[in-house]
């Protein structure tokens, strides 16, 4: 459901791709199709940009992925991520700006 | 297991803490170190603590402050922002909890706010921090080599990061480039006091959720059915030494149980844990397994595990012997087993 001030998939999975490339350094990632694997050979996320994207996340959605998907299915793709965080997003959690990184 | 949890990296203000008076109000002279703060962080130096810096001074105020010190300092945050943020920035850096942070200064405003913001900080007045050093928070069972070279590898850390920032390439390509080099051994009584350590020192990469006593170990090591192994990791920047272990069970008909499995978070991103995963794969299916099993604590602490779990093929299983708060990680093996990375050499296998 889009509606005013609640952010829609393509703005999310636009969001998403900007923290992706942000947390492996690959720029080209802002150019990811919504059916590229996350973990695979296309992002390659290990433990330490997926920890990385999953804490920008819940910083720029206010959406804890790792409290609510115990497998972390959600990080199949970048689409069942957006899809994801689309369900759950607190349209008032949504930081326009760059979230500065603060760690834990 | 011990109940105090470790500190590993101490945050110093500088004036009138680490230096005898303010620094920008005694320029062009400079304040003295303090001679017995000097002696403190000497000391903790050498069982293994890090030092860091959080001051309202220029960063030149820090570059002194190691000078005049005689230490190294392996992050310095100078700015006039709350300090609580500057020890979280410290602490992300060093890929640390801030739970894992000392902070000393003589001003009480500030050790209220960063108590106040970080409860999990252990604030102490310059005062105090001289009667910590007893403090079992400070006094590691054991210091090993690794422990006395910490601040050397934090350094050369710090150098390997830049290097990637420069880095055009995958992240692989970029850990052939240093020439990483991962070994997998079967642990050896000598290797015991440094698994003790990485097991009490370990919260993100620590399957057991807890320390494990050196003489629990010790007997592990010639327990039957079992198999308890080392990895080793340097590249051209640094030899880190032993920085992961697993504990395999092979009790269980077809399921090779790991009960331990750990790695030091400074070698996160940089292909340990996955290399451990896809060996303990490869292993468990030569030895006729149908399954590695990985029971892992669920929390946020444990989300780095638990992405390394589930970029392995790993999934959660319902296993009503799991502690609480706990759940069984399992991956079934198909066939072909994912080959291990070129950098990954196991002494002992061909």
């Amino acid at each position: 459901m889009t509606g005013p001030g609640r952010p829609g998939p393509a703005v999310i999975a636009d969001e998403l791709r900007q923290v992706l490339a942000a947390a492996t350094g690959r720029p080209e990632l802002a150019a990811l199709t919504l059916d590229t694997p996350l973990f695979g050979g296309g992002v390659g996320l290990d433990s330490l940009t997926g920890t990385l994207l999953l804490r920008q996340i819940r910083q720029r959605f206010g959406v804890d992925v790792a409290a609510e998907d115990l497998n972390l299915d959600a990080l199949t793709t970048l689409g069942t991520l957006t899809t994801f965080v689309c369900d759950r997003v607190v349209p008032d959690q949504v930081v326009s700006d760059r979230a500065v990184y603060r760690g834990s | 297991m011990s109940t105090a949890v470790l500190v590993k990296c101490v945050v110093w203000d500088l004036d009138n803490t680490l230096l005898r008076g303010t620094y920008l109000e005694s320029l062009p002279d400079r304040p003295p170190a303090d001679p017995a703060i000097s002696g403190l962080l000497a000391e903790l130096g050498r069982r293994g603590i890090v030092h860091a810096i959080a001051s309202r001074n220029p960063p030149e105020a820090a570059e002194y402050a190691a000078q005049a010190t005689g230490c190294e300092f392996v992050a310095a945050e100078c700015g006039w922002g709350r300090k609580s943020e500057a020890l979280a920035r410290i602490a992300a850096g060093l890929d640390i909890s801030v739970d894992a942070l000392a902070f000393v200064d003589d001003d009480p405003y500030e050790r209220a706010e960063v108590g106040a913001a970080l409860p999990g900080v252990r604030v102490l007045s310059p005062e105090d921090a001289a009667e910590a050093v007893g403090w079992p928070e400070f006094s590691p069972a054991v210091v090993t080599e690794e422990a006395r070279r910490r601040a050397g590898l934090y350094r050369q850390r710090h150098r390997r990061q830049q290097a990637e920032q420069a880095f055009t390439g995958s992240h692989e390509d970029f850990l052939r480039a240093c020439q990483t080099e991962v070994t997998i051994a079967a642990a050896s009584p000598a290797d015991v006091p440094r698994l003790h350590e990485l097991s009490e020192r370990t919260s993100q990469f620590n399957s057991a959720g807890q320390g494990l006593p050196a003489e629990s170990i010790a007997a592990l090591l010639g327990a039957p059915a079992t198999d308890v192994l080392t990895v080793r990791l340097r590249d051209r920047f640094a030899d880190d030494g032993l920085v992961g272990a697993c504990v395999i069970d092979w009790r269980q008909d077809r399921v090779a149980a790991v009960p331990l499995l750990m790695m030091s978070c400074r070698a996160i991103g940089r292909g340990v844990i996955d290399s451990l995963l896809t060996w303990l794969a490869g292993r468990a299916a030569r030895r006729g397994a149908a399954a590695v099993q990985v029971p892992c604590p669920v929390s946020e602490r444990s989300v780095p595990l638990r992405l390394a779990l589930a970029r392995a093929g790993f999934r959660a299983i319902a296993d009503q012997a799991a502690r609480p708060g706990r759940t069984v990680f399992r991956c079934d093996l198909g066939t072909p087993q994912p080959a291990l990375p070129d950098w990954v050499t196991v002494p002992g296998e061909a």
